[in-house]
């Protein structure tokens, strides 16, 4: 199952990566913009139920239950659930597309080093995950790995004066970090879970693409990078990114 | 709370799946390099490069002593007519290194581990193809598209590297000569001929497909050469003119064994062909044993031993009957080495790492790391 998914990769990037001329980058582009796309709706749920907890979170009658019941656990924990449901709100609904990128990534991963050949097992392996049978594949091996300064099959650094820099690795960690500040919610209460849930987020998913940057093939960075250029116009375009979170105090300011 | 830790955990477990398919100097990443001497089998497996005595099977040396993560072996291991034994790294660590059996030392982990003769450093990418050795040179190509001509005894260059292939035209299988030429096979499709005195490309003939097998020198002086464009391929060595000869099932993968004026090869369809050279055809209709073929058939003066993905071995007569097959385990993709009476046989997915058998399929001992 899970070889087919990572089939069914292998197979869209190569087909544009034939249809664009023999760019595996800017497949990887397309491809991207493709997931995009196709995760839309999980991506407007996931708005939706953000923005839904953050009015549970702003919400007198959910305050004064906190309060209330601060001792008590268990019976917040109830509560909290009778609320959810009264209102229709998903807990889990703001944290699914987040979730969602993970077999995305490993998959994507998987495809490229697959499509890419790197090693005689890939390219066995590459042989047999072609299912699209439009493609033939034995015409576009090996795929061109260059794209811009990079070979997208290894990870990528730079030499700056005898100095290996990480240039993708930095800039996956600084569009991530603007991705999730810009998407954080602004929040007058200091019992918050979301908030405090996105913070975290807005801390570790740039440490940890970052690192995957550094250690992976710059492909899954090309990835990366463009989705979070594509999730930051989103936001934009929605006129729902919090431009004020990227300012050093900003989140004080929106009290 | 809770989403606290489940948030930990998808972190821990993407990171987790990413890291262990990252390919890094474990065993598997693809399949291991083998060759053999008088003495010991050589095999190019994942971190390490092992020798074996043949004789039990126990380990001679590995090298290096300590895993070293930059290091990755799985080109066949080269013996030289001196005894050196030289391998390339596929790993970040792209060295050419030639290993000196006679100088073997214990390391502190009390691993026998034996001492560089040189090493060369200058590839820029991974070492898939094993050199060809030409008298007192290394014709040495490398998946950066280079030909890197090298004294034998030091390592040295004795030429810039020449480029022979084009941009991405990896090379992964070792180069063949004439006597007067050296060919290359690369996977940009093409299969190149360089002067071997001047290094000059002398032609560069795109065959269709990318070529992952090496060319073979037929008894009729002309090259023959498989492709993943599933065909075999004649070429005239002196003007580089090609003619395909043969419409192969499906890739085909390895070099072709030559045995008198006959190919044997196989396909990813699990197919054995026997292709005469002199009468332009197949001797007998394509057998079929039991998986896909990337190995190249070894010959025996009592039969061609074939070995499947499926991991059994099948000794087929000259005529293409079944005499024997057997199980070794696992999936089989490494070409087997004859090493005496020995049949060595490296699958990948098995518990041990290399199988010795006797003439008739029987095994006679394994090797496992550690052993």
């Amino acid at each position: 199952m899970w070889d087919l998914f990572v089939s069914i990769f292998v197979n869209v990037l190569i087909w544009i990566y034939d249809v664009i001329g023999n760019n595996f980058g800017i497949a990887i582009i397309l491809f991207t913009i493709l997931i995009r796309i196709v995760t839309w709706p999980l991506n407007a749920q996931q708005m939706k139920g953000a923005a839904a907890m953050q009015e549970l979170q702003n919400d007198k009658d959910w305050q004064a239950i906190q309060k209330k019941y601060a001792k008590d656990k268990e019976k917040l924990a109830q509560e909290q659930m009778r609320i959810y449901r009264e209102r229709k709100i998903s807990p889990f609904s703001s944290c699914l597309p987040t979730l969602i990128q993970f077999p995305i990534i490993i998959a994507l991963y998987q495809s490229i080093t697959r499509s890419l050949g790197s090693t005689p097992l890939d390219l066995l392996k590459l042989s047999r995950s072609i299912i699209f049978p439009f493609l033939n594949v034995s015409d576009l091996i090996p795929l061109n790995s260059k794209f811009l300064w990079m070979d997208l099959g290894h990870p990528e650094s730079i030499a700056i004066l005898g100095f290996a820099f990480p240039t993708l690795a930095l800039i996956v960690a600084i569009t991530t970090y603007i991705q999730s500040k810009l998407t954080m919610p602004a929040s007058t209460n200091p019992n918050d879970q979301s908030a405090a849930m996105s913070k975290m987020m807005s801390i570790y998913m740039p440490l940890l693409l970052g690192y995957f940057a550094l250690n992976f093939a710059s492909g899954l960075s090309v990835y990366f990078i463009t989705s979070n250029i594509l999730g930051i116009v989103q936001y934009a375009m929605q006129g729902k990114a919090n431009w004020r979170n990227l300012l050093p105090g900003g989140q004080k300011k929106v009290k | 709370m809770r989403r606290k830790v489940l948030f930990v955990t998808m972190i821990l477990l993407a990171a987790a799946l990413l890291s262990g398919c990252a390919g890094g100097p474990v065993r598997g990443a693809t399949w291991p390099g083998l060759a053999a001497d008088e003495n010991a089998a050589y095999l190019a497996d994942g971190p390490y490069v092992f020798a074996i005595s043949l004789k039990d099977g126990k380990e001679l040396w590995r090298y290096p002593a300590e895993t070293d993560g930059d290091f990755v072996f799985y080109s066949t291991p080269v013996v030289t007519p001196d005894g050196l034994v030289i391998v390339g790294s596929a790993g970040k660590n792209h060295s050419l290194i030639a290993l000196d059996p006679n100088d073997v030392s214990t390391s502190n982990n009390n691993v026998n581990s034996p001492g560089l003769a040189w090493t060369f450093n200058e590839a820029r990418d991974q070492w898939v193809a094993p050199p060809l050795v030409v008298d007192d040179k290394l014709f040495a190509v490398n998946a950066d598209g280079f030909l890197y001509v090298l004294d034998l005894q030091d390592g040295q260059s004795t030429k810039k590297a020449v480029k022979v292939a084009h941009i991405d035209g990896r090379l992964w299988a070792q180069p063949t000569t004439d006597g007067g030429r050296v060919f290359i096979t690369s996977l940009d499709h093409s299969v190149i001929a360089v002067d071997i005195e001047t290094y000059e490309v002398l032609w560069h003939e795109d065959i269709g497909g990318a070529v992952t097998g090496s060319a073979v020198l037929g008894p009729d002086g002309m090259l023959y050469v498989g492709s993943l464009a599933s065909r075999l391929e004649k070429i005239d060595p002196a003007s580089g003119r090609r003619e395909p000869v043969l419409e192969a099932e499906n890739w085909i993968w390895s070099t072709p064994s030559l045995d008198g004026d006959t190919l044997y090869f196989g396909d990813l369809n699990g197919r054995l062909y026997s292709f005469n050279t002199t009468a332009g055809r197949l001797n007998w209709a394509p057998v079929q044993p039991d998986g896909p073929i990337t190995a190249s058939p070894l010959l025996r003066d009592e039969y061609i031993l074939v070995a499947t993905e499926s991991g059994s071995l099948f000794a087929l007569d000259r005529g293409g009957k079944v005499l024997w097959s057997q199980e070794v385990g696992g999936k089989i993709y490494t070409t087997p080495v004859a090493a005496g009476d020995l049949i060595l046989v490296a699958p990948l997915e098995t518990e041990f790492y290399l199988a010795a058998l006797d003439q008739n399929g029987r095994q006679i001992w394994t090797f496992t790391q550690g052993n």
